[in-house]
């Protein structure tokens, strides 16, 4: 707009510069994304998280582990199948309810995503559970967690056969 | 590429290789079929649905295969203005989108016996529900401008901009931490799949790429078929037609 | 060079506060799409606080795409956008400066508003900040992002819709991490990965976009 009497060589500079410039910000955007992917975001909390955080009741949150072995117990009332098992990380662990059908992979020793809240007698309320599939049929992310902790046997891992596992 | 640029010479090549291609899609097919529903085992832990991830996983590859080939072709076209290339570009997207759609049905019908619902917001799903918008936006790109050269260079430029998605797709598992499990076939330490299952999946997934292929160069040749009538009838009409 | 760029973003300010009409009815559309949500959803106060974020983070989103359509469009039809593709600075610094003119006209209207739109919606003290604060970060790309959108629709009749298809789903990041960020804060969760990851994709689409939409303009202007 100004100076139009300037040289085609003098945008050609320009335009080198603003190169130079915007390959700079991308460097510096990349570095950024780089550096908050090192402490990847998590999801969900584990048990462990959850007594230390003391996370009170109505916040709604989402909460991961294993399901306890033999803590499953699932009754019919008045047509809705209300399920009650414990989740837990090997360190803590946390008592969790949920209304409705529970997805096929459930299982004891699985691990399971849920979301909801802590009621007032510190029992966590699911209003979704979802199971947890993944290469070696255990949560990566829990595994990770459990890990962390120096919780986590190999056990539950072995008996899944990962040539089998999807 | 340069030896293909041609139109003439690619609608020579394509009608020699075109037959082979689609014998060798329906045979891939047919195997591909066999080992998946007759030959694989069943899953010890899903039983039988799981079959639907050799559907599933080959329609999401080439949903990204797809997305991939645009991004070469528009590219190619945008700096070497090559007409073919743009032609691909152009072919290519309908049956991208087609295929995102074939994942994102398969993966839902999936979903509810694997995590108890038909749609949770998970990165990857979501990525591909985001892929598949992508690709709409790009045909419409296409759509809406007449000047062909002119939208040929746009959509050439849409294209390019929305890659990062294609790599934020492959990526999401990874960075968000979610439900999906990580890739089972892309992986460092091998595949976490074995014998007929892998069989099964390899064959659907190579019955998957030659059909994609033998489907695009059909659509390129029907598109630079409809170039020349167009040419012609400009010649005809005085450019009326 | 920076003189240049700045002589363009001062320019686009006057004409903006010449015709103020243009913002004004921005901020107008994204109050009232905001207050619409009671009216769907109802008054309860727990819930608007639950959605509060989210509802704000789309309206501003909508706002910023209900504006993009003017970023070159007055340019191309009195025939500057001509002359600058002519003119000694590079095209891509004045798709820069244009992007830059278009955030300050619309989205820094948009965020000094909000805590209003906040209070309306019950939105947790602890969230006012963060709220602003991500919008600052994350408004940017929405700008940049919107200025290759208008690009490339510049020369259209009907764009309108296009340009929506092309662009919200490329705005989906900044709105992920956008209220991710806040949600962690009220929730006293660590938002910093988000706040990172927002004004990373943030740079990320200020240097990308001058580039496409400059290479954009000149294949519609030919």
């Amino acid at each position: 707009m100004t100076k139009i009497g300037l040289k085609a060589g003098a945008r050609k500079k320009r335009r080198l510069y603003f190169l130079l410039t915007s390959i700079a910000v991308l460097g510096l955007a990349a570095l950024l994304v780089l550096s908050a992917l090192e402490d990847s975001i998590r999801l969900f909390y584990d048990p462990t998280e959850i007594v230390e955080k003391n996370i009170g009741p109505g916040q709604n949150f989402r909460l991961g582990g294993l399901v306890e072995e033999e803590s499953f117990e699932s009754r019919e009332v008045a047509g809705i199948l209300i399920n009650h098992f414990v989740v837990t990380d090997g360190n803590e662990s946390v008592a969790v309810t949920y209304e409705g059908l529970l997805p096929d992979l459930f299982r004891e020793g699985q691990g399971v995503v849920a979301e909801g809240s802590m009621n007032e007698d510190g029992v966590f309320v699911a209003s979704e559970v979802l199971a947890k599939h993944d290469e070696t049929y255990m949560p990566k992310e829990v595994v990770d967690s459990l890990k962390k902790r120096g919780e986590w046997q190999r056990k539950a891992a072995e008996t899944h056969p990962q040539d089998k596992a999807l | 590429m340069h030896k293909f640029a041609n139109p003439a010479r690619f609608m020579r090549l394509s009608k020699i290789f075109l037959p082979w291609f689609m014998g060798l899609t329906i045979l891939l097919f047919a195997s591909g079929l066999y080992y998946a529903f007759f030959l694989a085992p069943e899953d010890y832990q899903m039983g039988n649905t799981y079959r639907i991830i050799y559907i599933h996983v080959p329609a999401a590859y080439m949903a990204q295969f797809g997305y991939g080939i645009i991004a070469v072709a528009s590219a190619v076209g945008f700096i070497w203005k090559h007409p073919l290339a743009d032609q691909a570009a152009r072919a290519t997207a309908p049956l991208g989108a087609g295929f995102t759609a074939l994942a994102l049905l398969t993966g839902s019908l999936w979903g509810k016996p694997m995590w108890g619902t038909y749609w949770i917001w998970d990165a990857r799903l979501t990525s591909m529900l985001i892929l598949f918008f992508i690709y709409l936006g790009y045909m419409a790109v296409w759509e809406t401008i007449e000047d062909q050269v002119k939208a040929a260079k746009i959509a050439a430029i849409v294209a390019l901009v929305g890659i990062i998605n294609v790599v934020i797709i492959k990526f999401s598992v990874d960075w968000w931490n979610t439900l999906h499990q990580p890739a089972t076939l892309m992986r460092l330490d091998g595949p976490t799949i074995g014998g007929d299952m892998l069989t099964a999946l390899l064959l659907m997934i190579g019955a998957f790429n030659m059909f994609f292929i033998t489907t695009l160069i059909w659509r390129i040749q029907s598109l630079i078929l409809r170039r020349r009538v167009r040419a012609l009838r400009m010649q005809l009409g005085g450019g009326q037609g | 060079m920076l003189k240049l760029a700045l002589s363009i973003i001062v320019r686009d300010l006057r004409l903006s506060m010449r015709h103020g009409s243009a913002t004004t009815m921005v901020m107008g559309f994204f109050v009232m799409v905001v207050i619409m949500f009671p009216f769907a959803i109802g008054p309860e106060q727990k819930i608007l606080a639950r959605i509060s974020v989210g509802v704000i983070w789309v309206a501003a989103l909508l706002s910023c795409l209900l504006s993009l359509d003017r970023m070159f469009q007055t340019d191309y039809e009195d025939g500057s956008l001509d002359q600058f593709i002519l003119s000694p600075v590079p095209l891509e610094l004045v798709v820069m400066a244009k992007c830059i003119a278009h955030w300050l006209t619309t989205s820094l209207p948009l965020i000094i508003i909000t805590p209003i739109l906040g209070i309306m919606m019950n939105l947790p003290e602890s969230g006012f900040l963060p709220l602003i604060l991500t919008m600052l970060l994350g408004t940017p790309a929405l700008s940049f992002i919107g200025g290759i959108g208008a690009s490339v629709t510049v020369t259209l009749r009907r764009g309108g819709i296009l340009l929506s298809l092309l662009i919200l789903p490329l705005y989906i990041p900044v709105l992920i991490f956008g209220s991710l960020a806040v949600k962690a804060v009220i929730g006293g969760y660590p938002a910093m990965e988000h706040l990172m990851l927002l004004s990373g994709f943030s740079l990320f689409s200020a240097a990308i976009a001058p580039w496409a939409a400059a290479a954009a303009i000149r294949a519609g202007l030919e």
